[in-house]
């Protein structure tokens, strides 16, 4: 397998040794509680976690399911919430103790973009995990742009160069090319506008300092907010065109013979990051010892995900289809789930790292993570001003907070429940990713050089520039 | 009419259901026409609407495949039965474990003062029955006990009508989902305790119930309060009732029948407010439910938004057939507490 | 005989939106202990204003009343009023109507099993002790007279206020009413107004006949006195010209010197009084 080279590059023993954590965590399950002393019992015991019906999720889920939160003697509801927005005045206002965030929620709130609150995040969900779709009338329009393969099929990734004359048609015409993204400050927003703008295609500057939030500044796309759950419907009743969301429904749109998925944000950065867990600054100040153990047990989570091979990815699949989890069909789920993608339909790939949780240092809340995702709020106008690549690293610095990854992940490694060697050296680790390429691209990422990277981009606000 | 009957009658020897009804009639009085009247004919109402639907359920295709027939949606009570049951015996193996934990940590802290705390799984569908039915009552009882003290004071003071009237009306059309949002956000303002008694949630939803309640309570009542009879009016000056039996004695007695009818108008009404809001606002309560299962799209979700349907549409019957009979019961004007 | 009710220069001025109406000028009546005085005059006369002034439930615009060497200021149970449509609580038993009457009045002064001995002997008095744990939906428009009477009665007033008491019953239950009425009368002896469009009704019962001028600014236009033998017995009466000349002068009083020259067909003047009493509410 292909993403277990880098494990095995550390010890060839590795992924037996991930195996044997999963299986001791089973039977050490029970007693871990005795093993608490240092660490302290929880301030709060009694929790509620919001999380939006994606598959990205799966942390949480499963550390209910496998009992990962009653070892650390949290008695955890999970409860499903409408949107992003709901979600995260549920955080802030307290009916929400913590949540499945996107990573540009807690960033975002800290720097008063939207509602403003001090949400640090822990813990990094996942890596990848979410597709652009678009409308099957679409994708008839934009097939014969797209390359083929030997076998007619045709050839990956897609880049919006072959979208570019269908929008170039629809606005000669007059008709807005509305698509759908999750929220303003979501991975989507910024993997739609990432590839869009990788291909020619403008989609818009916001300037909140003049209250234009829309973000359809110089537009030639309209991105506007749907909550994930309703994009397939949306979608079929032709008020967007295509969307960026995360699992199942990217596949549902498959499923339901509405949309062809055509690019995964894999293919648009690999192994991007993806969604947090968040909780305010005060609740970690008041509950230390709680959001602690909230980490401890979505890091077994996380690591029970990847396991054997994504082994336990079926029993996964089963759970996340619960109604009250992600309540979508076993099979819909199980398309990405379980290390494939299918685009047109029938059109079944293989993509082992479509959904990341734990290898690859995945939950690590790397502060190069966040930057990343200020360099594009700073691109599409969210951050208004020029700042300062220590501004950026402040900002990042203040919410990302790997002390308290660090805490519960060397916490787990003592009493065996886990191993170092899944974990960065916590010694000498700095936050700060190597450079990073692999995006759609070809550009080059450096998370200690913001404003470098941002004046690399054809399209978008650079050093200086302001709307 | 006559010949109806008859062919109620000749229907019954043949099948034993109808047979039944006839014993029906020997026993309890009824005579053959009312029995086809109550019995046979919403029967029949019943049956052509579940072929009728089957039917269609055939024909109408959905991207989540064909729209669920009665036997789908039949199949679905069942299995949100059993998921309740399922349910029941996760929540009891939970408190067997948090009982085991709470004894291991005694043992280790002797300080330490067990607590036993509400199981944390999922909602069934019963739970959400149970809290929609919950929320409902307590905006309808907390609404009835704002608006009919109200009513009367507004009912019995010209001034205070005068007053009050043009914000009644305004705001009387206002649908309560209007207020939601301002509601959620003045909670979560006002009502902040560490350990909170009721949800959040909750408590929202009953504020939105009871918002839908209010005006139309209030206005039944003044109304009734207003409209007393005046030369009862003229009886208690007489007897020289003071203004607390004049309430008691003749004014309350006298508006029952309006106070009563508001009130039936209300827990109408906000029933399918509260269903809408839960939607809205993802409190917990059948409209959530409703709502999980259309985002879910998942292919038994039409069939569970189906059963949720029927189930709402049951128990709206069954509050305004209760609040019927408590009127009926309630009230001394017969003529004008039939539906 | 000594006087028992002084009501002395009224004058009855209703503010309406085509500017100020005199209903009353100037009215002046004296009545005496265990008199029964009919008023008796057209629709739209005043009878019933100066009825509804006498029970304190309006306020003369100037003059007033004085009931036993005190001003009337206000209603109160020593000026029981019999209203036209009986005004009994529908949701009350006839019992309870009288209870709530009687508690009200005597609640402080006589026992439990007083107030019951007190209730069930009024009911008795109206013969309605059969039907007393009746609703009023459930009995008669008779019976429901009856029941006001009682309830009227069994507040021991000063003065019985009676306003057509029987105008709403047809003709044989009425007759029927007026021989109960004489009957207590006979025994309690009470002072009594009674309001009455029926000439037979107040010769019969009354001992003077009170007529009233039509308005507006109505008043009191003759007094008859009725000077009949009591016991009076309807059939005895109708053979003696004692009493055909009295009925004529009233007659004679109410269609040639007040003749009345609108159509008689409108309502009585029960709507003049409501509009009084709103006006008074408003």
């Amino acid at each position: 397998m292909k993403w277990l080279k880098p494990l095995r590059e550390k010890s060839k023993r590795t992924v037996t040794q991930l195996g044997k954590a999963v299986a001791m965590t089973a039977m050490v399950g029970a007693t871990t509680y005795s093993s608490a002393e240092e660490l302290g019992y929880p301030e709060k015991e009694e929790l509620t976690i919001g999380f939006i019906k994606l598959t990205d999720m799966a942390p949480i889920a499963i550390a209910y399911e496998k009992g990962f939160f009653e070892d650390e003697g949290l008695y955890v509801t999970i409860e499903a919430q409408a949107n992003w927005k709901v979600l995260l005045d549920g955080v802030i206002d307290g009916r929400l103790d913590g949540a499945h965030m996107l990573a540009g929620q807690p960033l975002a709130a800290t720097m008063g973009f939207g509602t403003k609150a001090n949400i640090i995040t822990p813990f990094s969900m996942d890596l990848n995990g979410n597709g652009i779709t678009v409308s099957n009338e679409i994708w008839a329009q934009m097939k014969p742009n797209i390359p083929k393969m030997a076998d007619g099929r045709p050839q990956h990734p897609i880049k919006a160069d072959a979208l570019k004359p269908v929008v170039e048609k629809y606005l000669s015409e007059g008709k807005p090319f509305n698509m759908g993204m999750v929220f303003p400050v979501s991975t989507h927003n910024y993997e739609l506008r990432y590839w869009l703008a990788a291909g020619g295609i403008h989609p818009g500057f916001y300037a909140p300092h003049k209250g234009d939030t829309s973000g359809h500044i110089d537009a030639d796309a309209l991105l506007s907010v749907t909550p994930p759950p309703q994009m397939p419907s949306t979608m079929e009743a032709g008020t967007i065109y295509g969307y960026c969301v995360g699992e199942p429904w990217n596949q549902q749109a498959v499923f339901k013979n509405i949309g062809v998925p055509v690019v995964t944000d894999y293919e648009i950065w690999k192994n991007n990051p993806e969604k947090v867990f968040g909780v305010t600054e005060a609740f970690y100040e008041k509950y230390p010892n709680t959001t602690i153990r909230l980490t401890r047990a979505l890091i077994r989570a996380a690591q029970w995900l990847d396991a054997n091979e994504n082994g336990n990815r079926p029993e996964a699949v089963e759970i996340l289809s619960q109604s009250n989890y992600v309540g979508a069909d076993y099979e819909v789920i199980a398309n990405s789930m379980t290390g494939t993608f299918e685009y047109e339909k029938g059109d079944k790939r293989p993509v082992e790292d479509f959904n990341v949780f734990f290898r690859y240092f995945a939950t690590y809340p790397y502060y190069s993570d966040a930057i990343w995702y200020l360099t594009q709020m700073r691109r599409w106008g969210q951050i208004s001003e020029d700042k300062s690549d220590d501004w950026y690293k402040e900002l990042a610095a203040k919410v990302y907070r790997p002390d308290i990854y660090a805490k519960a992940a060397l916490s787990l490694i003592e009493e065996d429940l886990t191993m170092s060697e899944f974990f960065p050296d916590f010694e000498t680790e700095d936050g700060f990713r190597e450079p990073q390429t692999h995006f759609i691209d070809n550009l080059v990422y450096n998370g200690k050089k913001p404003n470098d990277y941002i004046n690399q981009f054809n399209i978008g606000l650079k050093e200086g520039d302001r709307i | 009419m006559s010949e109806a009957s008859t062919v109620g009658q000749v229907e019954s020897s043949k099948q034993p259901l109808l047979s039944l009804l006839n014993d029906l009639v020997g026993k309890t009085g009824f005579t053959p026409k009312s029995v086809f009247q109550t019995f046979v004919l919403p029967l029949i109402g019943v049956c052509a609407f579940l072929l009728i639907w089957s039917a269609a359920a055939q024909k109408i295709d959905t991207s989540l495949g064909k729209f669920p027939g009665p036997a789908v949606v039949w199949e679905q009570f069942g299995s949100l039965y059993d998921e309740h049951v399922t349910e029941r015996e996760k929540a009891e193996a939970f408190y067997e474990r948090q009982e085991k934990r709470n004894a291991a940590r005694m043992e280790k802290d002797p300080d330490y003062i067990p607590k036993t705390r509400a199981y944390t799984g999922k909602e069934t569908f019963l739970d959400q029955i149970g809290t929609s039915l919950v929320t409902v009552m307590s905006g309808f009882l907390l609404a009835a006990m704002v608006a009919i003290p109200l009513g009367i004071a507004i009912g019995l003071n010209k001034t205070l009508s005068a007053a009050v009237n043009p914000v009644i009306q305004i705001f009387k059309p206002v649908s309560p989902l209007a207020w939601l949002p301002l509601v959620t956000m003045v909670v979560s303002a006002v009502y902040v305790s560490p350990d909170p008694l009721v949800a959040k949630s909750f408590l929202n939803s009953m504020i939105t119930v009871m918002l839908c309640c209010l005006w139309p309570m209030v206005i039944n009542t003044s109304v009734g309060v207003s409209s007393l009879d005046n030369d009862l009016v003229n009886v208690s000056r007489v007897l020289k009732l003071s203004a607390i039996k004049h309430v008691q004695k003749i004014v309350l007695p006298a508006s029952v029948p309006m106070i009563f009818t508001g009130m039936r108008l209300s827990l109408g009404v906000a029933w399918m407010v509260l269903i809408a809001a839960e939607m809205l606002a993802q409190n917990p309560g059948l409209g959530k439910f409703v709502w999980d299962e259309f985002q879910n799209g998942s292919s038994n979700s039409l069939a569970r938004i189906m059963v949720a349907v029927i189930v709402i549409g049951v128990i709206g019957f069954g509050l305004d057939r209760t609040m019927l009979s408590i009127q009926r019961y309630a009230s001394w004007d017969k003529s004008k507490s039939s539906h | 005989m000594s006087t028992l009710l002084d009501i002395s220069h009224i004058d009855m001025v209703f503010e309406t939106p085509k500017g100020p109406f005199t209903a009353l000028q100037g009215v002046d009546l004296k009545i005496a202990e265990g008199e029964f005085v009919s008023l008796i005059g057209h629709s739209g006369c005043g009878k019933s204003t100066v009825l509804n002034i006498v029970a304190g439930l309006l306020q003369a615009t100037s003059g007033g009343v004085i009931l036993n060497g005190k001003e009337v200021s206000e209603p109160g149970p020593e000026r029981a009023v019999v209203f036209q449509n009986h005004s009994l609580l529908p949701w009350l038993t006839a019992y309870q109507n009288v209870e709530l009457a009687v508690k009200q009045v005597f609640g402080r002064t006589k026992s439990k099993s007083e107030i019951k001995e007190w209730i069930e002997y009024n009911l008795q008095l109206v013969h309605m002790d059969h039907a007393m744990h009746k609703r009023p939906d459930e009995i008669s428009g008779g019976m429901k007279q009856r029941v006001g009477i009682a309830r009227a009665l069994a507040m021991q007033p000063e003065i019985l206020l009676m306003d057509e008491p029987f105008g709403a019953l047809d003709a044989l239950t009425r007759a029927h009413m007026q021989d109960s009425l004489m009957e207590i009368q006979q025994e309690l002896n009470n002072t009594v107004i009674m309001i009455t469009h029926d000439v037979d009704e107040a010769v019969l019962l009354s001992d003077r006949i009170v007529m009233m001028s039509n308005g507006p600014a109505a008043t009191v236009g003759e007094i008859l006195e009725i000077n009949l033998e009591r016991p009076r017995g309807r059939l005895e009466l109708a053979q003696d010209p004692e009493y055909t000349r009295l009925r004529s002068e009233v007659l004679k009083f109410l269609y040639e010197k007040q003749r009345k020259v609108e159509s008689l067909i409108k309502n009585k003047d029960s709507t003049v009084s409501k509009r009084s009493q709103q006006n008074v509410a408003a």
